[in-house]
């Protein structure tokens, strides 16, 4: 399977009377994107705006980053299960505004400690473009497109964030079409044999990562994997293409951890997989996505799942597992590293600290002695980031808006692109 | 910079094995290895006076040693407080560690001492102790003494004490979060690959191994015993009179079950956002089987069915927190005459 990104760098993003791309400036007229989203007949407005790197601007709370991005026509399908039919993606040419985000921020979400209690779309998120946590984050340095979509009142939640989610990736393909008809700046190829192929004696290396963790509920019309809610999902061979290529969204329940789309589609563990790979270090052979339970039978039936898989089906000498935020996905990723180390399949884990007392013999929460290669973002709570005042405020409503403007200090999981559980987190605990 | 050091009889010149009764003395200047450390100490500092006690009498008179030493620790107006090093002398260790954590939590000023890692000390005092890693050979006491005199340096100057790789101690079990260059994908790939090649590696988290529990023996026959239902799973009375939070709990509540035949849905909340507890809000017997229990009650399958629930929030709690919510929960089924306990965790 070969997929190939067509590069296009983005400079400024501005709003102007046509939507095209320019060199690097990418106008956007704001009616017609604004009649794209409203397509959508449960949602009755939408807030648009752009966000610079550096600008005095602060937006939350945030339900999704995702890298504006297009198919190229005959090369599949954009965001296929949520904006068309379930067919494969991972293949042919993929047109990137790279430089470029879309932030979609939650109108429905109230704030506060409601605004926690309501997992359901995440919790305070909150994109920061000036100060120190913009130049930490992932995404300081970006042109943010950010929305504010409003669906009417008698909309039922669960279809809000639908209607959030079908946005997101909406306004996602509407910038990259842009593109399609112009030479990128460069383009990056990845290519994999899958498990077939022998590549010498390299060792065989695989990703198991969690794409939703089911503890805080899942709603019978969220998209996750080709449109699916991933209920009673088992461990699933997915190509690392598909992956990064539109098949996998974030679910609404990515905690304060940071999970976004973004980096599903830049995916920093199979960026790391493939540099081995391309590097002649290893032979990547595949990768399987799977969810965190709520359920214990459900959980040692998943974890013994993608070990199966990794041994048997992938042929896997060594894999990388990542969690889906949060100490319940914690527990299924460590047993099913314990599963993949009985089977001799060796495992490195990424995992963060949620102990408050910042010691070492809480930070783990479990004890396997087999799972010893462990990395972790930590989650950061011991970082304070001090926040400016700043001149423009993005908030869902009138509520989350009194309460961001007013902050004047955050840690890492309250804040975009510096914790994360995708493995894009320069934190790290050091042990004193 | 005024010291004040703590040695051992065989250390500070008194004697070997034989001396180990020895009460504390305290002697003016340096004594034994605080000679050397004096040297090395930085200008303008110095030892200025030196306790001297016997390792059995420290150990078994734990409290006087304490006391004597903080006494003359005050007396002394010290600004740094040393003990050792111990190497891997067990009860030298021991002492040394007790003596600085009083020291530091009595007088509020740097304390510092030296111990091999094998040494039990290490294991009951490093969270609050910084001990210097003195390896077990004392031919090594002049880098050992080097490394205290810049650790308490540092300390008593208020300046920042880096990693313990750095500066030569044991680590205390904290963690700090910090920058680093390479996002953790990237340290997952290069400890990947050292692993598959069998080279050495170092998890960022240590991998802790936590003694099992030996489960008691049950003395009284099942049909005889009183059951108690303990969870950690949050379930609170409506209005959850204890506040017993969503996660971080330092509470826990015991709840009166009464003459209840079963737990109705609209008396109780649950307190706990680690886990979706819709199911508990619909019916909360299916965390704390309260239902069951009483058919078994009469049925005749066990005793009796303790009188309340005993209840806590276990998400993203520190485990010296947990241990201590354990404990107290233990005593106070313990009092109640309870033979048995039914854990429900989520």
């Amino acid at each position: 399977m070969r997929l190939t990104l067509a590069v296009h760098s983005i400079s400024q993003t501005d709003f102007g009377p046509k939507t095209q791309l320019e060199g690097t400036r990418l106008q956007i007229d704001v009616e017609e994107l604004r009649r794209c989203i409203l397509q959508d007949r449960r949602l009755q407005s939408v807030d648009l705006e752009i966000a610079r790197p550096g600008e005095s601007c602060r937006a939350g709370y945030v339900f999704d980053i995702i890298e504006p991005r297009a198919k190229e026509p005959g090369s599949g399908v954009d965001f296929p299960g949520i904006l068309g039919p379930v067919t494969p993606v991972g293949q042919g040419v993929t047109h990137v505004l790279r430089g470029a985000a879309v932030t979609v921020v939650d109108g429905g979400q109230p704030g506060g400690e409601l605004g926690y209690e309501s997992r359901r779309g995440g919790v305070s998120k909150i994109l920061e473009m000036s100060g120190e946590a913009a130049k930490r984050s992932s995404y300081g340095d970006l042109q943010h497109l950010v929305m504010v979509p409003r669906a009417h009142p008698d909309i039922k939640r669960h279809a809000v964030l639908n209607a959030l989610r079908v946005a997101s990736c909406r306004a996602a393909v509407f910038l990259a079409q842009t593109a399609l008809s112009q030479l990128p700046d460069s383009t990056l190829d990845f290519e994999l044999e899958g498990p077939k192929s022998r590549n010498g004696n390299l060792p065989r290396v695989a990703y198991i990562g969690q794409i939703h963790g089911h503890q805080h509920g899942t709603e019978s019309d969220e998209h996750i994997l080709y449109g699916a809610n991933t209920r009673g999902m088992m461990p699933t061979p997915l190509h690392p293409n598909e992956w990064m290529d539109g098949a996998v969204v974030t679910s609404y329940s990515w905690g304060g951890r940071g999970l976004e789309t973004y980096f599903y589609q830049n995916h920093p563990i199979i960026g790391e997989l493939y540099r081995l790979h391309q590097s002649g270090q290893a032979n990547f052979v595949g990768a399987i996505a799977t969810i965190s339970s709520d359920q214990e039978s459900e959980m040692k039936r998943n974890s013994m799942m993608a070990a199966q898989i990794a041994k048997w089906n992938l042929g896997a000498d060594g894999v990388v597992l990542t969690k889906y935020a949060g100490g319940a996905p914690h527990t299924d990723m460590f047993e099913t590293a314990r599963q993949c180390e009985a089977l001799g399949v060796k495992t490195v884990v990424l995992t963060s600290d949620t102990a408050s007392d910042s010691r070492a013999e809480s930070a783990l929460l479990i004890n396997t002695k087999e799972v010893n290669a462990i990395v972790s973002h930590s989650e950061g709570s011991d970082v304070r980031f001090q926040l400016p005042t700043v001149d423009r405020i993005i908030a869902g409503n009138s509520e989350v808006a009194d309460i961001i403007s007013g902050l004047s200090e955050l840690t890492p999981d309250a804040l975009c692109g510096i914790a994360n559980n995708q493995g894009a987190s320069r934190l790290q605990p050091i042990i004193y | 910079m005024k010291v004040v050091h703590y040695l051992n009889q065989f250390f500070g010149g008194v004697g070997g094995e034989e001396f180990a009764d020895t009460p504390p003395n305290f002697l003016e200047g340096p004594v034994g290895p605080g000679k050397l450390l004096n040297q090395i100490l930085p200008e303008g500092s110095q030892i200025v006076g030196t306790i001297v006690c016997g390792d059995n009498y420290a150990v078994e008179n734990q409290q006087d040693i304490v006391s004597f030493v903080n006494a003359k620790v005050k007396e002394a107006r010290a600004d740094l407080f040393v003990a050792g090093p111990c190497f891997n002398a067990g009860r030298y260790g021991m002492s040394a560690g007790a003596v600085c954590e009083a020291v530091k939590s009595e007088s509020d000023i740097p304390v510092v001492t030296a111990m091999s890692e094998e040494n039990p000390g290490v294991d009951v005092y490093r969270g609050e102790v910084l001990i210097v890693d003195s390896g077990s050979s004392p031919a090594n006491m002049r880098d050992v003494l080097v490394r205290i005199a810049n650790l308490g340096a540092k300390l008593a100057n208020d300046e920042t004490v880096g990693p313990p790789s750095t500066e030569g101690y044991i680590p205390q079990g904290f963690l700090r979060t910090e920058f680093v260059e390479k996002t953790a994908a990237q340290r997952l790939a290069e400890m990947l690959m050292a692993k598959l090649k069998g080279e050495s590696f170092e998890p960022e988290i240590p991998v802790t191994t936590f003694e099992p529990i030996p489960v008691p023996l049950m003395t009284t026959e099942i049909a005889k015993a009183k059951i108690a239902l303990v969870t950690d799973g949050g379930l609170v009375p409506r209005s959850n009179p204890d506040n017993l939070p969503r996660a971080f709990s330092r509470v826990w509540g015991a709840y009166s079950i009464d003459e209840r035949p079963k737990l109705l849905e609209e008396d109780f909340e649950v307190a706990h956002g680690g886990y979706d507890n819709a199911h508990v809000q619909q019916d909360p017997n299916r965390l704390v089987p309260v239902d069951v229990m009483r058919e078994m009650e009469r049925s005749g399958a066990i005793g009796s069915l303790h009188e309340e629930f005993l209840s806590t929030t276990g998400n993203s709690n520190p485990l010296e927190n947990s241990r201590r919510i354990g404990r107290e929960m233990a005593q106070r089924l313990k009092e109640a005459g309870v033979d048995a306990v039914i854990l429900t965790s989520t």
